[in-house]
């Protein structure tokens, strides 16, 4: 799982207000290399809560992001290339994410996240 | 029993099959027809006046005793599925309140067993999975993955020129991805895919696409994260009208102001028609009723359920009109197959087989287990399992209709195409 699905994921469960963003129990963390797309990035930067990003690449080991950051920014490679690692380079392979309201714990198994809900929680 | 034991032809040599007491009724006197007739047609609330020296009306007499029959002795279900398309609904249904003292369970009209579906829903909750969903589509699919996998390679040009119409950059949500078929479609968009299955994501996922397991009527996304999507033979398997709504609800949540969603689906009307026939059409969709595919109406045809009571002497059948009850409708010709063809124009509830050869059929005795538990069969001849997925196939202009209560979905596209009814829709806001 890639940040970039993290950022978008929250807790689906019903009468949860606060689920997102999920917090990443990172047990097993892998580094693919990806190609960078220009347009997707600027594209998946209005789309990302920053903050949340932040977070999550540091669970993930990584803390090279800044604490935040503007558009203007887009013009730096150097920005680039780091934001590009966090969002698409990075991916949980084993752990889990869990609710934040709740304490829920969605598993992440060999990269991928179970997100289906319970019975009693639809 | 089938229905071709249970439509009389022969009014002295079926009357046979009666209960002795209603073959008096049969061989007796003229009035006695008339008052016995009339008293269960008065209980449904019509008038009758038939003549019971024609032959019709004779023959129309031996098949009531029939159904009655069924009644006072048979299971609860069976009759059920077979009365459920009887032009004589409201009369069969009154006779069977009558003797089994039970309310009208199994037997209404499409229209309201619909009603009833849908408030059985909103006390039941849209996003909670029925049984019939479980055991015939998650189960099923879960099965057949790395077959079903394998015979799905071909890309289907319509969803390629959607995917290909998208923006530089975009992020697609494709929704019920299967084996991920479209997933990296167009490489200058990003895919996320989700799926109930997790051996099917567990495909995608060996292919390097980023997936997750999800359920349609419930998207772990959060609201308006993405630029599109795609929802590619998924709405089919939802097994109520309310699910199906919230399935693109769903979709229409997850995507952008602006962003566009296209839906595929089969269709009802089936540009192969010899295909129709090689599926299970369903009488009654509530399963809790279904037990499974040794009952009678796993088995069943389009032919068994019950062919309207001929009006008319042969096979060469003239219309002839006698006064019954205003919802059923009297057929000019009664051959098996136009009745088979009217029965499936209103049929939209199917069982699709699905075959996994035996050499398919994987380990840890999945397979076998579904047999033992009646969930699939083996078909020898064929050297295979044989599953049932279940099908909701879609009419013209249901997806419009149910997005038409949608006040933030504008329909761009509307197309049929290969036996499947699609749309485009965009979010307005």
């Amino acid at each position: 799982m890639r940040l970039l699905t993290h950022n978008m994921l929250s807790c689906n469960v019903k009468g949860v207000t606060n689920g997102f963003p999920l917090i990443i129990q990172a047990d097993k963390v892998l580094e693919k290399p990806a190609e960078l797309n220009h347009d997707f990035l600027r594209n998946m930067f209005y789309k990302v809560d920053w903050k949340a990003l932040v977070d999550a690449a540091k669970s993930m080991g990584y803390s090279e992001l800044p604490e935040s950051a503007e558009a203007s920014m887009l013009e730096s490679l150097d920005f680039l290339n780091r934001f590009h690692h966090a969002l698409m380079e990075l991916h949980l392979e084993e752990g889990a994410l869990i609710c934040p309201e709740t304490g829920r714990k969605f598993p992440v198994d060999k990269g991928i996240p179970n997100m289906l809900l319970h019975e009693d929680e639809v | 029993m089938t229905s071709l034991t249970l439509i009389a032809t022969n009014p002295i040599r079926d009357s046979s099959l009666l209960d002795v007491e209603d073959r008096d009724i049969v061989r007796g006197q003229e009035e006695n027809k008339q008052a016995f007739l009339s008293s269960w047609f008065k209980k449904a609330g019509r008038k009758i006046n038939p003549s019971f020296t024609s032959y019709p009306s004779q023959l129309m007499l031996v098949n009531f005793l029939r159904v009655k029959r069924i009644f006072v002795h048979g299971k609860e279900s069976f009759p059920s599925s077979l009365i459920y398309r009887s032009f004589h609904l409201r009369l069969f249904s009154s006779m069977k309140k009558d003797i089994q003292g039970n309310v009208l369970y199994g037997l209404r009209t499409s229209e309201s067993v619909a009603e009833h579906e849908e408030e059985k829903c909103s006390t039941a909750n849209a996003q909670s999975t029925p049984e019939i969903e479980k055991k015939y589509v998650h189960r099923v699919y879960d099965a057949i993955a790395p077959h079903f996998s394998s015979t799905r390679f071909a890309k289907w040009p319509k969803v390629a020129a959607f995917l290909g119409s998208l923006p530089l950059g975009s992020l697609v949500l494709d929704a019920g991805c299967g084996n991920g078929k479209y997933l990296g479609l167009n490489p200058d968009c990003y895919f996320i895919g989700c799926d109930i299955s997790a051996p099917l994501i567990k495909i995608c996922s060996d292919r390097e696409h980023e997936v997750l397991v999800a359920d349609a009527v419930n998207l772990p996304y959060r609201t308006g994260f993405g630029d599109a999507a795609i929802s590619i033979a998924v709405l089919h398997h939802l097994s109520t009208e309310s699910r199906r709504k919230k399935a693109i609800q769903e979709l229409v949540r997850v995507v952008k102001v602006g962003g566009l969603v296209l839906i595929t689906v089969w269709a009802a009307e089936q540009e192969d028609k010899t295909l129709v026939t090689k599926w299970t059409p369903l009488a009654d969709k509530y399963a809790e009723e279904w037990v499974g595919p040794s009952s009678p109406r796993a088995r069943s045809s389009p032919s068994l359920t019950l062919e309207s009571i001929p009006e008319a002497e042969d096979k060469g059948f003239k219309e002839k009109e006698i006064n019954l009850p205003e919802d059923s409708k009297v057929l000019p010709e009664m051959s098996p197959s136009r009745q088979r063809e009217i029965n499936i124009d209103n049929q939209q509830e199917y069982f699709v087989p699905w075959h996994l050869p035996y050499h398919r059929a994987e380990v840890g005795g999945a397979s076998a287990y579904a047999v033992e538990s009646g969930l699939a069969k083996k078909d020898d001849k064929k050297g295979a399992v044989v599953y049932n997925r279940y099908y909701h196939v879609f009419c013209e202009g249901e997806l419009e209709r149910l997005v038409s209560g949608m006040n933030n979905v504008t329909v761009v596209d509307r197309f049929f195409d290969k036996s499947n009814w699609c749309i485009v829709i965009e979010k307005s806001c």
